[in-house]
């Protein structure tokens, strides 16, 4: 009967019930059979298109399943379940259904035969999500969700613009590969690259992300961004453009990482690079990138939630996840911190962990492919990683000098969810295997040559090497309480203030254009006043003299009319 | 959190405590000419295989470690760089924004650890 179901429906179903269970153990353990049926639901589902309802004379197809699609959605269970597993303290009712509704409507996507269907769960992900931010209940929260809420909406707008555009040309709505050139797929492209965070279009995910609850930034992580990196890889695979926003997005992030303060904010900064290599390898387009992107996304999605796992718990513990405030909490939280450095070895792509086994897939392509300044752009964005995500972040929250701080060990339910993943990091990183049993296309890609581990230990170490001498010499930057300006800051203070000037010269100009029409009318009237008021000269003769006056004009005229006709 | 008023390392977990010898004096120095050791080793790994690369570069012994130390140390410069571009108050944006604002006590569990 389950496989009868959509799986997106089995989510939303699940939100209904929550609210007739009572708010606590029973709730929680819910929430984590929920991605598990799902999960063995996508595992059991056959390839092809099931589910096909009517919808004003179109066909929507609510389940194409393919290898692609299927990898996407089983990583997506599997990340509603870690979260909710690391949410299991969580009594927020919100929280509990947005994190639902979220997950469901990515997987929705995710199976999305069609551009209309796709356009659902797109602004469906939009919606859910936003709850996550505004249940820290705060000010600011509120204000961050709005901005994330405008953009991801908007981001839906275009695409269904986009869709539109593309069904009158082609006359379908199906999903499938497309090429740029028409306004409609540009639409589209714009439309996911807002969700995939391309340069200058990425702020919100730096923005919005730190402004979550301690659990909602674990699932924010997940879903959004690689829904988008789905969506670029099943429409538009080896558009060369691709690659060159790509390397540009795994560029620049890197330097921003490194100044930031809040760790959940740096690894919002690292988030956006490491889509950057999935972004090349969706650009590359041969089937063995897009089998690399697809394996990053998945190893991604683990290490990147153990990574805000692992900063989470020390938020949820001491109250702050800013650098300059933390230091030296391995002494009272030993577990939390090597699973950190497990997430840290991971995305760093240390040989081992699962980072190396698919990032190797994508840079292997790009240098096979010939594109020498891309492939360098990668190499020096791995060492980039390493500076922010492998270093900043363990080093600085759980050594680093000592803040003083004496924090308890992560609750347990936490530290199991971390201690999964890690497993898995590691467990994909040893053995790639099933995972890349698990790839659209087939793979033959050997990690671990003599070749691949020295060179990938040399640029790891002596990168670590360089942070050693930084650090000895005092040239490392130091963690500061500030602030960085980026693209946001156009909409949240450029914009705004153009906006002022902008309606202060308009006002300026509309009240001196009124000022002068009073002026000139005031003008008039006091002329008439004064020649034909009761004080005027004309007064003077007013009652009998011009009435006789004008009787004889009118005469006259009269006379003249009657003679000429 | 505020400073920790009795702490007392001896009660710290088992864990944390083996841990702790990354604190002690002379420690960072030994971590750090382990590293530049394991590096030198690695340098030399490079004649110990027959090199695969696609471009010219991957040919020059130690490449990959001689592009990470360099490239590196340029990310930390220019970042600093950048810093002094960008670096703007917690407040700039107005007190009404997530940096200012301390996270709520209701989402969170402080708890020391000998509580």
């Amino acid at each position: 009967m389950i496989d009868q179901i959509p799986t997106a429906f089995l989510f939303f179903a699940a939100a209904l019930v929550l609210f007739a269970l009572p708010n606590g153990k029973i709730r929680a353990a819910f929430l984590l059979l929920v991605p598990v049926l799902a999960a063995y639901q996508i595992w059991m589902l056959e390839a092809g298109v099931h589910s096909q309802v009517g919808f004003f004379g179109f066909t929507l197809d609510l389940m194409r399943v393919d290898k692609l699609s299927r990898v996407f959605a089983l990583i997506f269970a599997i990340a509603a379940f870690l979260s909710n597993l690391y949410a299991w303290h969580v009594r927020d009712t919100v929280q509990q259904v947005a994190a639902l509704l979220y997950a469901g409507s990515a997987i929705g996507a995710v199976f999305a035969g069609d551009l209309i269907t796709l356009f659902f769960y797109w602004e469906g992900t939009a919606i859910a999500s936003v709850f996550l931010i505004w249940a820290r209940r705060t000010e600011g929260a509120y204000n961050t969700g709005m901005r994330y809420l405008v953009i991801q909406i908007g981001s839906g707008v275009v695409l269904l613009a986009g869709a539109a555009l593309v069904y009158r040309e082609t006359g379908t709505i199906a999903f499938e590969a497309m090429t740029l050139g028409s306004v409609g797929t540009w639409l589209i492209f714009l439309s996911f690259g807002v969700k995939a965070a391309f340069p200058l279009l990425h702020n919100w995910l730096q923005d919005s992300y730190p402004a979550a609850t301690v659990t909602g930034t674990v699932i924010l992580s997940a879903f959004t961004t690689k829904l988008a990196i789905y969506a670029l890889a099943r429409g538009f695979a080896g558009t060369e453009i691709l690659i060159y926003i790509g390397a540009i997005m795994t560029l620049f992030p890197i330097f921003f990482a490194e100044i930031e303060n809040d760790l959940r904010r740096v690894l919002a900064y690292s988030l956006n690079n490491q889509l950057g290599f999935m972004v090349v390898g969706i650009g590359i387009g041969t089937e063995m990138a897009l089998n690399g992107t697809a394996a990053h996304a998945f190893a991604h999605i683990l290490y990147k939630s153990l990574l805000f796992m692992s900063v989470g718990a020390v938020l949820y513990r001491t109250g702050t996840s800013k650098a300059s405030e933390l230091g030296g909490l391995y002494r009272t939280m030993p577990l939390t911190a090597i699973l950190c450095l497990v997430g840290a070895a991971s995305i760093s792509a240390f040989p081992l962990f699962s980072g190396f086994v698919t990032k190797s897939l994508i840079i292997d392509q790009t240098a096979g492919a010939h594109y020498q300044i891309i492939w360098a752009i990668l190499v020096f964005a791995s060492a980039g990683v390493l500076s922010h995500s492998g270093i900043k972040i363990p080093f600085f929250t759980f050594f680093a000098h000592d803040s003083g701080m004496r924090p308890k060990e992560a609750p347990i339910h936490m530290l199991l969810a971390m201690g999964i993943i890690a497993f898995l990091c590691i467990g994909i990183g040893v053995y790639p295997d099933p995972l890349y049993a698990l790839l659209p296309y087939e793979v033959e890609f050997h990690p671990y040559t003599a070749g691949h581990v020295i060179t990938q230990l040399q640029l790891l170490a002596f990168a670590l090497l360089a942070f050693g001498v930084l650090m000895r010499t005092g040239i490392h930057p130091p963690e500061i309480r500030a602030i960085n300006l980026d693209v946001d800051w156009s909409y949240r203070r450029l914009f705004p203030a153009l906006l002022s000037r902008i309606s202060a010269v308009v006002l300026f100009v509309w009240q001196s254009v009124t000022r002068f029409g009073h002026r000139h009318k005031n003008n008039i009237i006091d002329r008439l006043y004064h020649s034909h008021g009761p004080e005027g000269r004309m007064a003077q003769v007013w009652p009998t003299g011009s009435m006789v006056l004008w009787i004889a004009i009118l005469l006259g005229v009269t006379l003249i009319v009657n003679f000429m006709s | 959190m505020d400073k920790h008023p009795n702490d007392n390392p001896d009660t710290y977990p088992r864990l944390g405590r083996m841990m702790m010898w990354v604190d002690k004096p002379g420690s960072a120095n030994k971590i750090f000419w382990a590293l530049a050791i394991f590096c030198g080793l690695l340098f030399l790994a490079d004649f110990a295989y027959e090199k695969h690369g696609h471009f010219d570069v991957e040919y020059i012994p130690g490449f990959y470690g001689i592009y990470g130390f360099v490239m590196f140390t340029a990310l930390i410069l220019l970042a600093k760089g950048l810093r002094v571009l960008i670096k703007r108050p917690e407040d700039y944006y107005g007190d009404k924004a997530v940096d200012r604002e301390d996270y709520p006590e209701a989402e969170l569990d402080k708890v020391n650890y000998d509580d």
